[in-house]
């Protein structure tokens, strides 16, 4: 018997240790004094104090809980009622009919729950022409539903196990039915209803996907928040406010007595005889609960603010936030505009992962923005489908002095009617001068190198991913001919094995620590990680011959609900503070006279920097123009999905 | 049994309402638009082309030409799978340990399972990589003692591990609610009637626990067929599954065709469902 109990106890452990690997890596790297998530630079308290600074971070974070503390309290108000009901129900048939239905959320995987539910919402908000069909509220409901039938599931087995003639009796002894209920009832399956609750809490503030499905303007939870971040870097910040999370609940879990009556998911053995104060400390409980999520929802209705609201819309770290002692460009412009316009605003900021992500969402007509900031090809398209506003100069006295020659007149808008330059860039080849010999770099070659093979970082997203074949082969990215693309397949195919990993962010981690020496990416980025790169790395850059280069532009779509409001917040980022901040933040080229002109700029940026993203100004047009992505018809866009998939596959 | 009280009924009646209609308009209703858009064409006309997509788009695979979704299910299937049977094996022995310790040691285990998992999921698959990469603190500390290095990111072993780690607690919670209320006089009756160890487990504890099971199985295998952030952060992007597939096609604003991706994996998951009940419904009366 021993032998049996010390090895349940060293596989218990062992279990555990499998259980927190994880969390200890994000504890520990939440101290990093670097931006790495892979390279320890020394400790640090850094990443708390900037954390505490980033108000977008913080906003989420309350969104989170907010969501989730409204759906579990309504779920599990609506659950238990269902399940008391159910419990009932002396119609076979009706009893089969609520069990499968209460089942599907359960046995459907969410990546349907949150698509079918999206589609049932865009439908219907098109059918009565709302401008945004998809906000808080589907989120709420959407959290709801699929939170509901883990309450009933939990509440069910206790109703099962009470006695039924306890509320029976209590009417017999002059009980109104209600009050049977109240009195009797409800003490008895409270265990369950906990769970139930605690469950609903727990689903709803680890779901991603059924929110990434539902969710629309500028509401904006953390899961979507960390997922967005995809195209810049995961940073130390979210483990540190992962770190604060766990202690948070482990503080909250031992504190409390919730965990004496029962414990999550779990029906205890024997029925347990709560003593008077355990019972008033669960009902306390449930009513703090309770006022706290109609306090948040009338805080939701109530506080809706008079003052206009700013939906902005922007890749996710594309914008200078206040975090590392930077500039707060939402803040400043909400100040700013009171002091030129006299009155207040309010910016609603929110971010995506890519260009046809956002399309996606605005295309739905699920969600309605004032201010996008797309690429190129996509603001081409847009304007193409009649989705983009022609903007009033007037409004944006700025344009003319900020925006370089260089930086007008270009393809997807060449009369300078819709957009505003905001960055620009290129891709470039990234490599470890200590693992890669200098002699093979230069050209897209170093990609297909045969003598780094495993070493080798290939693009994630399908049209950045082929655009480096076509460079490579001499072939037109813009070109609608399948056969040009199978070659680029075909590329693409051979570089297979010798590709360690397809990356966006994980590009960063990867570079830094030296676990892949060769990558292409965006210049600019390649800046982000020299500065947090291991002592064992030597990162280099270069520009191919051929190779993309792109802009991203300020435009406002047809959905704009505020026209003048956007028109000046357009404006206001091309001020010089603002500009200065959000090209010293995202560190991509400014098309910003304001900005690559000033010499304080110019220090920061660093040399290196100033020559890779300002080379020739004057031949960035017809560069530009050359070799930009266009708009694909969307025959092509389907070929182009269809090989990638092929490619995925492989 | 004595009639109801009358009263007593109609407050029954009452509470059930909210859940019927949510549950018809939110749970149903969708379900029909999946099928709706599934089965047409991006002008709303009726076209079986999307489901017929799935079934006979085709690509080159090393040379062979294969089908592309149903390769791509099949390879989800299969992940998803092996890793809900790692996580039964791993979590049946947790459970039994569980549900065999004290009260006190019961509750502290359960909560040490469950804080995990309040941990933001795609903030722990961020960690795994931290762990699992050619350079990282697995390889460091095997280096340390003299071993490796493993190559695990990128490969099978990497999404599988993250699906286990993600799901796990989802196995052992379930199985462990059963067991825990399992009749230890029915052990002590086998091994009194001569049963030993193993068969004790075969004949007596499994059978009674397989509700748990069943549950625990469903409630792992579920969500880790449909999965695209995992697939896609541990196993280096080169893991195309059919939650990639679905989310790369709403993303490329084809919605039809990725409600149709939906609809079938939705069938598919009802009709495994439905026969997993159905042999755990004959097992239970046996």
């Amino acid at each position: 018997m021993f032998t049996i109990k010390l090895s349940a106890k060293i596989y218990t452990a062992l279990i555990l240790v499998f259980l927190f690997a994880p969390i200890v890596i994000l504890l520990v790297f939440s101290f990093n004094a670097s931006k790495s998530l892979s390279v320890m630079q020394g400790g640090s308290l850094y990443w708390y104090r900037e954390l505490f600074r980033d108000a977008e971070t913080l906003g989420a974070v309350r969104n989170t809980l907010l969501l989730a503390i409204t759906a579990a309290v309504v779920s599990t108000v609506m659950g238990t009622a269902a399940a008391v009901g159910i419990h009932r129900l002396r119609s076979r048939y009706l009893r089969l009919a609520y069990d499968t239905v209460t089942n599907i959320p359960m046995i459907n995987p969410d990546i349907i729950t949150g698509i079918s539910l999206m589609l049932m919402f865009v439908f219907v908000g098109r059918l009565f022409g709302a401008a945004t069909s998809l906000n808080f509220w589907t989120m709420l409901i959407a959290h709801i539903t699929f939170c509901l039938p883990y309450v009933i599931l939990q509440v069910l087995p206790k109703l099962q196990q009470m006695d039924s003639s306890l509320p029976e009796a209590a009417m017999d002894l002059g009980c109104t039915p209600l009050k049977a209920f109240l009195k009797v009832e409800i003490p008895e399956i409270m265990p369950g209803i906990v769970t139930g609750l605690i469950m609903a809490f727990t689903l709803s503030l680890d779901d991603f996907v059924i929110s990434y499905f539902t969710s629309g303007n500028g509401f904006e939870t953390l899961p979507i928040r960390i997922y967005n971040m995809t195209k810049k870097t995961v940073t130390p910040k979210m483990y540190a406010l992962s770190t604060i999370i766990f202690f948070t609940i482990l503080a909250l879990l031992i504190m409390s007595n919730l965990i004496d009556t029962t414990a999550p998911g779990v029906e205890r053995p024997e029925k347990k005889v709560r003593t008077a104060e355990q019972k008033k400390r669960l009902r306390i409980a449930g009513g703090i609960g309770v006022v706290l999520a109609a306090g948040m929802i009338a805080v939701m209705i109530i506080g809706a603010p008079d003052r206009p609201v700013l939906n902005v819309y922007n890749w996710g770290e594309y914008i200078s936030d206040g975090s590392e002692d930077s500039f707060n460009t939402i803040k400043g412009f909400e100040k700013w505009y009171k002091e030129n316009y006299g009155s207040e605003v309010e910016v609603n900021y929110s971010t995506f992962a890519s260009n046809e992500d956002m399309y996606s969402k605005i295309a739905s007509g699920a969600v309605s923005y004032d201010v996008i900031i797309p690429s190129d090809y996509m603001i081409a398209r847009m304007r193409e489908e009649g989705m983009l506003l022609p903007l009033d100069k007037d409004n944006i006295p700025n344009y003319d002095e900020c925006i370089g020659e260089s930086f007008r007149g270009l393809y997807y808008d060449p009369e300078d009617l819709y957009t505003v330059p905001y960055t620009y860039s290129f891709v470039g080849v990234i490599w470890d001068a200590e693992q890669v010999d200098e002699e093979d770099t230069g050209d897209w070659d170093l990609l297909w190198n045969e003598k780094y093979r495993g070493n080798i970082l290939q693009f994630n997203n399908s049209r950045d991913a082929f655009a480096t074949a076509q460079y490579k082969l001499g072939l037109d990215v813009n070109n609608t001919d399948p056969a040009e693309w199978r070659a680029a397949l075909e590329e693409l195919k051979a570089q297979q094995p010798l590709v360690k990993s397809y990356v966006m962010d994980e590009i960063y981690n990867m570079m830094e620590s030296g676990e892949a020496a060769i990558a292409s990416y965006y210049a600019g980025d390649y800046f982000t990680m020299v500065d947090s790169e291991a002592d064992t790395v030597d990162l280099q850059f270069y520009v191919p011959e051929r190779t993309n280069y792109f802009i991203d532009a300020m435009c406002i779509p047809s959905c704009c609900q505020q026209k003048e409001l956007a028109e000046a917040f357009i404006n206001y980022m091309l001020e010089e503070e603002p500009a200065i901040a959000n090209a010293e933040y995202i560190m991509y080229g400014c098309p910003n006279r304001l900005v690559y002109e000033n010499e304080d700029y110019a220090e920061e940026m660093g040399e290196e920097a100033m020559e890779i993203l300002y080379p020739d100004l004057d031949q960035f047009a017809e560069k530009f123009n050359e070799f930009a992505y266009r708009n694909l018809d969307s025959q092509t866009l389907d070929l182009v999905n269809t090989l990638w998939e092929e490619l995925k596959i492989n | 049994m004595r009639k109801e009280n009358k009263g007593l009924a109609a407050v029954r009646r009452a509470v059930l309402a909210p859940y019927g209609v949510w549950s018809m308009i939110f749970i149903v209703v969708p379900l029909f638009f999946v099928a709706y858009y599934a089965f047409t064409d991006s002008s709303f006309r009726f076209t079986t082309e999307n489901v017929t997509r799935f079934f006979t788009a085709t690509s080159t695979v090393g040379g062979a030409t294969v089908h592309t979704y149903l390769l791509i299910f099949w390879r989800s299937l299969k992940l998803a799978i092996i890793s809900t049977a790692i996580c039964l094996l791993l979590g049946y022995p947790i459970a039994y340990i569980l549900s065999r310790a004290s009260d006190r040691t019961q509750k502290i285990l359960i909560t040490l399972i469950m804080i995990p998992m309040w941990m933001n999921f795609l903030i722990r698959t961020y960690a795994w990589m931290t762990i699992l990469q050619d350079t990282g603190i697995l390889n460091g500390l095997l280096a340390k003692i003299g071993l490796g290095p493993v190559h695990i990111i990128g490969t099978e072993t990497a999404v599988v591990i993250g699906m286990v780690y993600d799901y796990f607690p989802y196995m052992i919670l379930p199985i462990y609610s059963v067991m825990a209320k399992l009749d230890m006089k029915l052990v002590e009756a086998a091994r009194d009637l001569g049963c030993n160890g193993w068969n004790v487990l075969r004949r007596v504890i499994f059978p009674l626990s397989l509700p748990g099971v069943i549950s625990g199985v469903t409630m792992v295998l579920i969500p880790s067929i449909s999965t695209f952030y995992i697939s896609q952060k541990l196993g280096n992007g080169k893991f195309y599954l059919i939650g990639d597939a679905i989310e790369g096609q709403y993303v490329a604003n084809n919605l039809h065709f990725a409600a149709a991706i939906a609809l079938l994996l939705m069938v598919v998951l009802l009709v495994c469902m439905a026969l997993m009940q159905r042999y755990a419904n004959k097992r239970a009366f046996v």
